[in-house]
């Protein structure tokens, strides 16, 4: 066996042993984790985003406009001292702006009404078993709606097209619920064969 | 002059994204990839900086202190084990920080989520319980999809699998699909009111 | 040491999926409709067309990402279809480009020729519609730090217009953004292969056609495998999947039970 297959053995049981209680195995474990995660996410956006898009461009081959988002970016450091903390301002203004700019006609046009036109199709275009499905999608949105519309008391129609809803939320809880469990299931299986083959070997 | 100026920055460069949405012209283009490439994503790295060392500060003091002093020592160790190894050895295939990726962070990572495995057993053994109509559709929903992603659905009837494929497909995703649209237009006027300037909770609060 | 009865469903866990995994064994599997479809997408792409691989996920999902990307990863190499590997996350970076190079060296295909692995780029909405516009300047250099411009098989590759299709390979909601950026504003061909919890969320846009095709979780990764006539360990976990999916099924029963026979003797 390989030193790192051991050390990603031990580390692994390390882990496991949290589900009998917490305990100090446990917790240095996570912590290096912890650690060691950020240091990852440092080291890649360094060499992969401000190497290549920053620090290559602007010094190597002196594209001097980049001083401005090297200026914005480190206004963001000043959120760690009270008097200078106002100037984080400035790169949040260029984060929050940008990410609402695009925003926009994407939850409109992607998430809002390409999901309504698609929830919106004609009948009798297909069989008789697809007519039913669409009605029944159709119903399904409309009452689901209706059931986070909070603005009426929800009493005779609109209570019995909220109710209605409900259990079309229950499918589609109790449907995410089997799926999520397939996940998690997948993930213990994966551990479960480094365990038994990389680590133990006790299978091939 | 501190506040409204941010605001007025964060206002311009939403219309201006938005705008060059509608158009396919060179010049729109170009403004479009400038400011997602040099200002949104060079900004957005620096704020992760800032996530990294505002972590190191915390756990710094959190030593100071004496709290969890050893737990805090491991995880600096770790912070800076990985910029150390990348800047001697790179972070090529087979250098000293890949190993460290693939042998300790994977492992660790995806053992802490394969956790939840016994806790979503758990919680079915003890919470997973059929009181009313809709919890009793909700754990029947949650056994037809178990049974077929498993072989015993292959081993039923093929019938079994389009059924649950049908409620998948169907009454299920009506609901997400709701769901989806209602969070569309949330995000959409959440978006809106943060250009108008009538969202300002980003601003935070005027320090002293 | 005190047992609780949690730890007995712990416990009960662990020796199904243990015995499950030490017994093996390769279920004869009925592809679903979502395999199949994306199966034929992949076929029908022209051997030499590039499709972008987005590894959107982290470290934690690799037991069951990785089976997907791998079975994904053999059929495109084996269609003679070059990738373009990219990361929306800085933990997908060293497990996609790791993938890729391994995958590729099964079917003898070569860095900078057959695929390239570009990196990661944060903030996915801007990386997104960064390359909409300009693949090159989002991303000047590749994982390697090669430029570029130095790429034989990104010549000609200046943004999503000379892209056959993206694969987003995901463990969270991030191929949402490629739907919502990608597909709606350039147009592009957005195809999934996604973490089992993830499915149901993908659901409105596959209807939609927003997506093009989507694999879902281990079973999907198991599936996928039998269709491409590849063996791996999607197939081989299979076992263990059905005896876990069970036992949590009897527990959910056995709860039940106890909830009814408690509040039927009066005792709840």
């Amino acid at each position: 066996m390989d030193f790192g297959t051991l050390i990603a053995g031990i580390l692994t049981l390390a882990i496991f042993t949290f589900l009998y209680r917490d305990n100090p195995i446990y917790r240095a474990a996570e912590s290096l984790l912890i650690g060691v995660s950020i240091g990852y996410v440092l080291v890649i956006t360094w060499t992969n985003t401000l190497m290549d898009l920053l620090f290559h461009p602007l010094f190597r081959r002196g594209d001097w406009p980049l001083v401005i988002p090297l200026l914005l970016g480190a206004m963001m450091f000043g959120r760690f001292y009270r008097r200078t903390g106002w100037l984080s301002r400035f790169p949040m203004a260029v984060l929050i702006g940008s990410g609402a700019g695009v925003a926009i006609p994407a939850m409109l046009d992607a998430r809002t009404l390409r999901q309504i036109s698609a929830t919106v199709t004609p009948l009798f275009a297909g069989s008789a078993w697809a007519d039913v499905s669409t009605i029944i999608v159709l119903a399904g949105v409309i009452t689901t709606l209706s059931y986070f519309y909070f603005s009426r008391e929800h009493r005779g129609a609109l209570g019995f097209s909220s109710k209605t809803g409900t259990y079309f939320l229950m499918l589609f809880f109790g449907t995410t619920f089997g799926y999520t469990v397939m996940s998690r299931m997948s993930t213990f299986i994966g551990r479960v064969e480094f365990l038994l083959t990389d680590f133990l070997r006790l299978t091939g | 002059m501190r506040r409204k100026f941010p605001q007025l920055v964060c206002g311009l460069i939403g219309l201006l994204l938005f705008v060059v949405y509608f158009s396919r012209h060179p010049i729109a283009s170009s403004i479009n990839e400038t400011v997602t490439r040099e200002y949104w994503q060079i900004v957005f790295a620096f704020a992760l900086l800032v996530g990294v060392v505002s972590f190191a500060k915390i756990n710094l003091q959190g030593i100071e202190r004496g709290e969890d002093r050893l737990y805090r020592i491991i995880s600096l160790v770790g912070l800076i084990s990985m910029p150390v190894l990348a800047l001697i050895w790179g972070i090529g295939t087979g250098s000293p920080f890949m190993w460290v990726f693939d042998n300790v962070q994977v492992p660790m990572q995806s053992t802490v989520f394969a956790l939840l495995a016994f806790f979503v057993a758990s919680a079915s053994l003890r919470g997973f319980r059929a009181r009313s109509g809709p919890a009793f559709i909700l754990l029947l929903a949650a056994m037809v999809a178990l049974i077929s992603r498993s072989d015993v659905g292959d081993l039923m009837s093929a019938r079994f699998s389009d059924f649950a494929e049908w409620i998948r497909s169907n009454p299920s995703m009506s609901a997400r699909r709701a769901i989806l649209i209602g969070i569309g237009l949330g995000s959409l006027t959440t978006s809106l009111r943060v250009l108008l300037g009538l969202e300002r909770t980003w601003l935070g609060k005027e320090s002293k | 040491m005190k047992i609780e009865s949690r730890h007995l469903a712990f416990i009960g866990l662990a020796v199904v999926v243990v015995i499950a995994m030490l017994v093996g064994g390769r279920p004869d599997l009925t592809p679903s409709a979502d395999s199949v479809r994306m199966h034929e997408y992949i076929a029908s792409l022209a051997p030499g067309s590039v499709v972008m691989v987005s590894f959107d996920h982290e470290a934690s999902s690799l037991p069951e990402i990785g089976p997907l990307a791998k079975a994904f990863l053999r059929h495109a190499f084996s269609r003679g279809v070059k990738l373009v590997g990219v990361s929306l996350l800085a933990e997908g970076t060293g497990i996609g480009y790791r993938l890729m190079e391994e995958t590729g060296r099964e079917y003898d295909c070569e860095y900078g020729k057959d695929f390239v692995f570009l990196g990661f780029k944060p903030q996915w909405v801007a990386a997104i519609v960064a390359m909409g516009e300009s693949i090159s300047k989002t991303y000047p250099e590749d994982y390697l730090g090669n430029t570029y411009q130095d790429i034989p098989m990104l010549a000609g590759v200046v943004n999503y217009s000379d892209v056959a299709g993206v694969v987003s390979i995901a463990d969270g909601s991030l191929t949402t953004h490629w739907m919502e950026y990608g597909h709606a504003r350039y147009g592009i061909t957005v195809s999934a292969f996604v973490a089992a919890a993830m499915v149901t969320t993908y659901d409105p846009y596959l209807a939609s056609g927003q997506m093009h095709a989507m694999v879902g979780g281990l079973r999907g990764a198991a599936e996928y495998e039998s269709l491409i006539g590849v063996g791996g360990s999607g197939g081989r976990a299979m076992l263990a999947q059905t005896v876990a999916h069970l036992y949590v099924i009897v527990l959910i029963i056995l709860g039940n039970v106890v909830y009814f026979r408690s509040r039927h003797t009066g005792r709840k």
